[in-house]
């Protein structure tokens, strides 16, 4: 019972659990089922709604791919982890790319490496700021290397919380980045260019507001602001503003005004500013397609080279001005003479206008026919390079001659070359017309001097000639053994012919001296010796005057010096004759010591110091002066008033200096300065002493010829008296007739006589085969001068001796030549003449060409020798003309063969024969002439074979 | 609580102690349900806790013995029913791991009314498995339980050892060791 119980409530239990289920399982059926058909409706719809939405989706997609594909941008897509999850086919256009190789790569691959990290860092704003969109420009590559800027919009397309993908609208800028490129390169260059102008720049737009400004002009303008922060500044009142600056403020304010309300272009205006500075302003409007956007002021401080123009354009005047003045023309010429131009004054100078002018050659227009090659000359050194200055006479418009001096200098072209010359022209015609009446003058001057030498010359012989009679009679009539008052007269006589023998001596010798014809000789003499001769002259002369007369030479003169004695004699004799005449009572002292030596030369000082009335102090710097005498006290000497006027001109010829000390009263003192050398040989004896008759003239031949009477008994006189024996010939014809007649010693020559003269004679002697060929011959002058002397010497005698002369001078002539020549004199007459030839001008001629020479010298002996034997048939008959143009013709040809002897003489043959003057003569001397060129005929032809052999 | 607990619950009684006793334990516990339990209906887990404390009272076997012995007599049910679950786990350590993320996740979506424990799981090395059981229900003896029979079921020889974290019971770890 207790079971069924319990198996009742089993079953109860179970069907109420199974109700329960089934309950349970019904209303999960219901829900289900309900479930269920909800579940049906909403999947209809929702296909629906999917269907309707995927129409609707492809109809915008398809209207998108369209708009993609159609648009010009590229468009892609990337994830926000950079990978390309889109692009459009524009991409392919652009960068080369395919679609397919885009996708799937990370947008940094196609960025150009360095603008990279900036993107990323774009990108990562974007997201992290949740930024809806950027704007980005950047390089990329293209897929063939090239690069492409990329402008590009990027928008952030976000889910809920999370950004899903990025769309980039991509736009290829390359163009308008290389435009922009460009136009900053320009503009960054323009600014540049600007800014460093070393010009003031402002640029103003058109409202005037500054758009550039450079530091140069706040520079010029003194403004302190940096260019920069002028920027943008209004300029309206500017001008206003600085108007203080410029030196006519409101000229310039009003400029300035006019300036802009007319808006063209002003180039180049000088401005003048209140600190004196120059500017240059330019004012340039801009336009931009006919508009007006602004405009540019360019100021430029030109405060330098407005000066320095100033200065150019003053001295430009200042020169033209000097020019004018100077009345020099100027002449511009190229290398072929045209005339490139004419200044004003040139024309005013030569009377064509420069029309007339420029494109003419100088020389045919300006030259006279008649002007020689001066121009030529002088051009062709301009071509070198060269200036020269020269005259010239050019030929005016009107006809007439102008002399002109013409500085010509090159002118030289860019490369240096010379491309024609100028030249400046100064009319000197006045200064060629005096320069001709100058010369004129002077010819007359120079006449009118040698007229006086010339007269000097004679007077001095017709003075000297009957002077010397009467000195040497006077000396012969102290023979005579006079009574006392005899002596007395013959003493004053003497004295008296004296005095007038040393006036007209001092006369000469001061002509001389002027004249420049007094040589010093230079030859060894005794110095000590010389002065203690001159002592003890004038110790004899002084002879019972209470005067000493006292000689002082230092130690280190002695031995022989190298200088002119006679020179110094003179000048001895006239300081100490000085000193001797002033000086009453007391002493002469002369000082003589060797005050320095040099390299050349010893100097050796002369002091005559003598107690006698002195000089005045006023009258000291005349002392030296001519014809001035200072005889204060009507002294009772007379001179010249040319000894120490002489003396000075002596000491200086010979290099030294004289002064003189003195005080009146008390003394004078002469002091001179001469240089010597110290000689090392001794010098020829000279004689001083009077009437000496030495031995080894006894017996001696003598030729005197002399026309004046009295001079052959003067010097027949001496001779007999110092027993020499001698024939006296009245002309020189005598003379030479004598000459050949017999062989004498020597052969004392007048050089002034009738017939034929000393000259000619001497010359017709030396040239004549005669016996005196070689005797020394002896000129008597009356004329020292040494014009005359060395026309004695070039005429072929040995010495001279000036007339009137001492004994003594006579003497010390016939031994210097009677004694040296002895040996000579004895030679036989076939041995003066050597047929030698010159060897030294052969070797001048040929050096060593002997083939050359042989072959001249077989010309001369065969070609041209035959015409010098004609020589003696124009002598034959008396026709001189032919014979003086033969003896022209023939003359070279003699030193071509080394006869250099034998040209001199044919030169005087010429001349004779030319002037016709002794006919006796030239029959000799053409005789002589061609006996001599036999004489010369063996040495001729053995050098002939000489040279063929070698 | 689901229903398949308590008709499985109400079977173990029947086949370890009679119907008797399953007649007996409810008539005498107070049940809303009024004993009449089926698989698919849900019913208050207190009727559940009434009748494990009855049929402690009844037989003098404590009351976490029955649990745990009703977890193993549990498992071996889900093993016929739920065999699907077992085919994904190749050993017991993958099949406990999985329970919470990937059981309860399925369980929630068939019973979205179902209050499932919570497990945390820890892996300190292969061969230890730690699970912390954390459930108002308190019932941490079931799931004991309920791991020996899946350990039984995978025939794996291991030690587990059960340490309460707090007093109540509510939060209890299970330190499952291979052996």
């Amino acid at each position: 019972m207790e079971e069924l119980e319990l198996l009742k409530r089993r079953i109860e239990r179970e069907q109420k659990a199974r109700k329960q289920a089934e309950n349970i399982l019904e209303e999960k059926a219901l829900a289900l089922h309900t479930t269920n058909e909800q579940l049906k409706n909403l999947n209809e719809n929702l296909a629906k709604q999917v269907q309707l939405g995927i129409a609707e989706l492809q109809k915008t997609e398809k209207n998108y791919q369209e708009l993609i594909e159609s648009v010009q941008d590229i468009i892609y897509k990337i994830s926000p982890q950079g990978y390309f999850t889109f692009v459009n086919s524009v991409v392919e256009n652009r960068l080369g790319y395919t679609e397919s190789e885009i996708i799937g790569r990370h947008f940094t691959e196609l960025i150009i490496p360095q603008y990279v990290e900036s993107l990323i860092t774009v990108y990562r704003e974007m997201i992290g700021q949740k930024m809806e969109s950027t704007y980005n420009e950047f390089p990329v590559k293209t897929k063939d290397g090239n690069v492409v800027w990329i402008g590009q919009t990027v928008r952030l397309i976000q889910g809920e919380n999370t950004v899903t993908e990025l769309v980039a609208v991509a736009r290829d800028i390359s163009d308008r980045k290389a435009t922009e490129d460009s136009l900053r390169a320009t503009q960054t260059r323009l600014a540049t260019l600007i800014t460093n102008l070393q010009k003031g720049v402002l640029v103003e737009d058109e409202n005037r507001k500054i758009v550039l400004v450079n530091q140069q002009f706040c520079d010029t303008f003194g403004i302190q602001t940096k260019p920069e922060l002028l920027i943008g500044m209004d300029c309206s009142n500017a001008a206003e503003q600085s108007k203080h600056l410029f030196k006519h403020p409101n000229i310039f304010l009003a400029k300035i005004n006019k300036i802009l309300d007319k808006k063209r272009l002003i180039v180049d205006e000088n401005l003048q500013m209140a600190d004196g500075r120059i500017l240059l302003r330019t004012y340039i409007p801009i336009f931009l397609e006919k508009q007006y956007r602004g405009h540019l002021w360019e100021y430029s401080d030109i405060t330098e080279q407005y000066n320095a123009r100033e200065l150019i354009r003053k001295s430009e005047e200042k020169y033209r001005g000097i020019m004018n003045n100077m009345e020099l023309g100027l002449l511009e010429v190229d290398n072929n003479q045209i005339i490139i131009r004419a200044y004003d004054s040139f024309c005013q100078m030569i009377g064509y206008s420069q029309e007339e002018l420029v494109g003419k050659s100088a020389p045919a227009l300006l030259l006279p026919s008649d002007s020689d090659d001066t121009l030529n000359k002088n051009q062709e050194e301009r071509k070198k390079g060269s200036a020269s200055s020269y005259e010239l006479q050019l030929k005016k418009k009107d006809g007439s001659r102008l002399w002109v001096i013409i500085s010509g200098a090159p002118i030289f072209g860019d490369d240096g070359e010379v491309v024609g010359s100028m030249g400046i022209h100064y009319d000197i015609t006045e200064r060629k017309l005096l320069e001709q009446e100058l010369e004129q003058a002077k010819l007359i001057a120079e006449q009118a001097r040698q007229s006086e030498k010339q007269f000097l010359a004679n007077m001095s012989h017709e003075i000297r000639t009957p002077l010397n009679a009467i000195i040497g009679m006077t000396h012969l009539l102290f023979d005579t053994r006079p009574n006392k008052q005899q002596y007395e007269y013959l003493d004053i006589l003497k004295t008296s012919a004296d005095f007038l023998l040393t006036l007209i001596s001092d006369l000469l010798d001061m002509a001389k001296i002027e004249a420049g014809k007094v040589e010093v000789q230079n030859h060894p003499f005794d110095l000590a010796g010389l002065l203690r001769t001159t002592q003890r002259l004038f110790q004899i002369k002084i002879e019972g005057r209470p005067i000493e007369i006292n000689l002082m030479i230092d130690g280190r003169i002695t031995g022989y010096y190298i200088g002119d004695d006679l020179i110094l004699n003179q000048i001895l004799l006239n300081l100490i004759g000085n000193a001797e005449k002033f000086t009453e009572k007391g002493s002469i002292d002369i000082t003589v010591k060797q005050k320095r030596q040099d390299e050349k030369f010893d100097w050796i000082e002369f002091k005559i110091e003598d107690t006698g009335s002195g000089i005045p102090a006023e009258k000291m710097d005349m002392i030296f002066q001519k014809f001035k005498q200072i005889n204060s006290h009507g002294h009772k000497h007379k001179g010249t008033g040319l000894g120490l006027s002489i003396t000075k001109q002596l000491v200086e010829i010979q290099g030294g200096t004289i002064s003189v000390n003195s005080d009146e009263g008390v003394g004078s003192t002469f002091t001179f300065l001469l240089p010597y050398q110290k000689s090392e040989t001794e010098a020829l004896p000279t004689t001083h002493e009077i009437h000496f008759a030495p031995k080894n003239l006894n017996g001696s031949k003598v030729l005197v010829a002399e026309d004046n009477i009295m001079n052959q008994k003067y010097i027949s006189s001496l001779l007999t008296k110092w027993e020499i024996d001698f024939v006296i010939a009245s002309d020189g014809k005598k003379a030479v007739e004598q000459a050949q007649k017999k062989l004498f010693d020597l052969i004392l020559m007048d050089i002034q006589m009738p017939n034929m003269d000393g000259y000619e004679a001497t010359i017709t002697i030396r040239n004549t085969n005669s016996l005196n060929q070689k005797t020394p011959i002896i000129a008597l002058t009356a004329s020292a001068m040494l014009d005359q002397k060395s026309k004695a010497m070039s005429a072929g005698m040995d010495d001279f001796v000036t007339k009137p002369f001492a004994p003594n001078n006579l003497l010390s002539i016939l031994q210097r030549y009677i004694g040296s020549n002895d040996s000579v004199v004895k030679q036989p007459e076939t041995l003066a003449i050597s047929y030698d030839l010159d060897q030294t001008s052969l070797e001048q001629l040929y050096g060593d060409d002997k083939e050359y020479a042989a072959e001249m010298f077989e010309t001369f002996l065969e070609d041209v020798l035959p015409d010098f034997y004609q020589l003696q048939n124009f002598v034959e008959k008396k026709d001189w003309e032919n014979l003086s143009k033969e003896s022209h013709k023939l003359k070279p040809t003699l030193a071509m063969v080394g006869l250099n002897l034998m040209e001199s003489k044919i030169v005087e043959i010429e001349k004779n024969a030319k002037e016709q003057a002794n006919e006796d003569w030239l029959i000799s001397a053409v005789n002589t002439f061609v006996a001599e060129m036999d004489g010369y005929l063996p040495t001729l032809k053995q050098r002939l074979k000489t040279l063929r052999e070698d | 609580m689901k229903g398949i607990v308590f008709t499985e619950f109400l079977e173990m009684v029947e086949e370890k102690f009679g119907y008797t006793m399953v007649d007996n334990l409810l008539s005498t516990t107070e049940l809303p349900s009024e004993g009449v339990y089926t698989s698919v209906g849900t019913y208050q887990h207190t009727e559940m806790v009434s009748l494990v404390i009855n049929l402690a009272k009844q037989t003098n076997i404590p009351i976490n013995e029955l649990l745990k012995v009703f977890g193993g007599y549990l498992f071996k049910t889900f093993t016929k029913t739920y065999s699907h679950f077992m085919a994904k786990a190749p050993d017991a350590f993958t099949f406990l791991a999985s329970i919470h993320n990937y059981i309860h996740v399925e369980v929630q979506k068939l019973y979205p009314d179902a209050e499932l424990p919570h497990f945390d799981i820890e892996r300190p090395d292969d061969k230890t498995l730690v699970m912390t059981y954390s459930s108002a229900r308190k019932m941490a003896d079931l799931a004991f339980g309920l791991i020996e029979g899946c350990v039984e079921y995978y025939k794996e020889n291991v030690e587990i050892s059960q340490i309460p974290i707090n007093e109540d019971g509510s939060i209890t770890k299970f330190v499952i060791i291979k052996k």
